[in-house]
């Protein structure tokens, strides 16, 4: 018989990370598709726009794309990558491993984040070179990368939990991207904006993230930015609860 | 030592009214094979989730090597038991080989042996030439073939395979049965499984279960079972599917295919039924006892061919 022993938290979260790494092999064409060039598009079109009426507005039209490329890229793919592991069975074959279930999420987040990275670099350079904005990164820029990206994937996780199909998920997906890109100041400075759709934009996480992007990226560092990190963590904390309890898994 | 103590189990899924499971009660040992039959939705899959704690039940209880379910570590299950599901593409975007080294090393081998076991278990089941493959590219028989191979990775003391034959040509289904009779012979590993497959099944099997309609309608060995439908032939008689041959009249006969029926004759009779045949009309007969797929049909017909 062969010596086994139980894996170490570390263990399962290295294991999981490189087995959702593997995603790579279908998400790399539409990295490219959403995560690159739809970014882009948007910085063009809402950046000749943005040039003409208001130079000030160009900074919320790269940051506003910096999350819709981590949108597409964490929410979208973690919704769509739960969805088709509850439709296929992943989950129940992970449940019936020596595996904790929130390592799975964790190591989800973890793994589509890494892979987000790449898309983000390109729409913050091709922004830089675009719309001619000088960067003056912060040295708390990644944390904050990160901390607009975890709880963007944990609601997809979410999504992707809660949904009967993949289809299902990527429309709700869909749908939500929108509604989060324009209700509120993401990609849209907020005196261009109803005072309504600032108000509900308060409730948004690509809000603060986009927030939190402004600051570190181009310039002030405010207090803002203590409130827009204690938002994104607070939800990371609770989508995160709530997506391991809605998992599909053992029973006990 | 008991592996499995099954208790009055029940399990009814939420909007239903019927139970998938209704009173079950079994016990499985140590090294044992175990095979359990069944039509469809007669409860064996929901049984097996319940024994690998993928769904808890709506009453009754479950001991698992002598700990009660659900265990207060919930690993004690997944550390010693590898269950095979019906669905073949749960591996997400892995490939064969790494689908059989990470399920190894998360069975808890180290690094090493679990790249050891990834080489066995590719070798013994032929898998070396798609190790880069990811299952999406695999036929449904090679997905059944890493499936297997995944569930034995790490050499855990207890299988649990739903329908491991499935979608497998007959050479693949011999080595199926050979190399679980041969875990069972060399490591001792208790094995359970469910199977559309009895015929085959029946080579290996120690102890059978057979459910219908949720309950557990039989419960024995094979041969005990058997017993009960001994004084029973079976006659299968293959002919050109226009050209059906005449039966005496109180005959009843179960057409399996086009060309193809099955009669069920008491032992006394088969002389006389022997007799009566043309066998120029006939490509081919088989006479034979009752088998375990007999039992089966005896069972879930409610006995319907006596």
């Amino acid at each position: 018989m062969i010596e086994r022993k139980r894996p170490s938290p570390l263990t399962q979260l290295l294991d999981l990370i490189l087995i959702q790494l593997s995603n790579y092999r279908w998400s790399w064409r539409r990295m490219v598709i959403t995560g690159m060039v739809a970014p882009v598009i948007s910085l063009l079109a809402l950046g000749l726009f943005a040039r003409e009426a208001d130079p000030a507005a160009l900074t919320y039209v790269l940051t506003g794309s910096v999350v819709l490329s981590l949108m597409f890229e964490n929410m979208g793919k973690v919704s769509g990558n739960f969805a088709f592991m509850k439709a296929m069975g992943t989950l129940e074959y992970f449940a019936t491993l020596p595996v904790q279930r929130y390592m799975v999420v964790l190591a989800t987040l973890i793994a589509f984040f890494l892979m987000s990275l790449p898309a983000t670099l390109v729409t913050i350079l091709a922004g830089r070179f675009l719309l001619g904005i000088t960067l003056s990164p912060h040295p708390l820029v990644m944390v904050v990368v990160l901390m607009t990206a975890v709880p963007l994937a944990a609601l997809g996780a979410l999504i992707g939990s809660a949904a009967r199909t993949p289809e299902d998920a990527g429309s709700t997906i869909t749908l939500l991207i929108f509604l989060l890109t324009g209700l509120g100041p993401v990609v849209i400075p907020p005196n261009r904006l109803p005072a309504l759709m600032v108000q509900i934009g308060r409730l948004s996480p690509a809000t603060y993230a986009a927030s939190a992007l402004r600051q570190t990226l181009i310039g002030p560092v405010t207090g803002q930015l203590a409130w827009d990190l204690l938002f994104l963590s607070l939800l990371t904390l609770l989508l995160g609860w709530a997506t391991s309890r809605k998992m599909t898994w053992r029973s006990a | 030592m008991l592996i499995y103590d099954i208790r009055h189990l029940t399990h009814t899924y939420p909007g239903q009214t019927t139970p998938a499971n209704d009173d079950v009660s079994l016990q499985i040992a140590q090294g044992e094979i175990f095979g359990l039959l069944g039509d469809n939705g007669a409860g064996k899959s929901t049984l097996v989730k319940q024994m690998v704690n993928l769904l808890a039940p709506t009453v009754g209880e479950i001991v698992f090597m002598a700990r009660p379910f659900p265990p207060s570590d919930p690993t004690a299950i997944s550390m010693n038991v590898g269950y095979m599901p019906q669905d073949g593409l749960a591996f997400n975007s892995l490939t064969v080989a790494e689908t059989l080294y990470f399920t190894a090393h998360l069975r808890g081998l180290s690094r090493r042996d679990a790249c050891r076991e990834r080489e066995r278990l590719l070798e013994m089941w032929q898998l070396g030439p798609l190790r880069g493959r990811i299952p999406g590219k695999l036929s449904g028989g090679q997905r059944r073939l890493l499936q297997i191979a995944a569930t034995m990775a790490g050499q855990p003391p207890v299988l649990i395979l739903d329908e491991p034959t499935n979608h497998l040509d007959p050479q693949r289904r011999q080595q199926v049965w050979q190399a679980l009779r041969q875990l069972n012979r060399d490591n001792g590993t208790t094995i359970i499984f469910i199977t559309h497959d009895a015929i085959e099944a029946e080579k290996i099997i120690q102890r059978v279960g057979i459910m219908s309609a949720g309950r557990l309608v039989a419960l024995g060995k094979p041969s005990d079972l058997k017993r009960q439908v001994d004084n029973q032939l079976r006659l299968e008689l293959f002919f050109p599917p226009q050209s059906p041959p005449p039966l005496p009249a109180n005959l009843r006969c179960h057409e399996l295919d086009a060309g193809r029926w099955l009669v069920y004759l008491r032992k006394e009779e088969a002389t006389a039924v022997l007799h009566t045949l043309d066998l120029t009309q006939l490509d081919d007969f088989r006479l034979h006892s009752a088998t375990l797929e007999d039992l089966y049909m005896h069972y879930v017909n409610g006995g319907e061919h006596d």
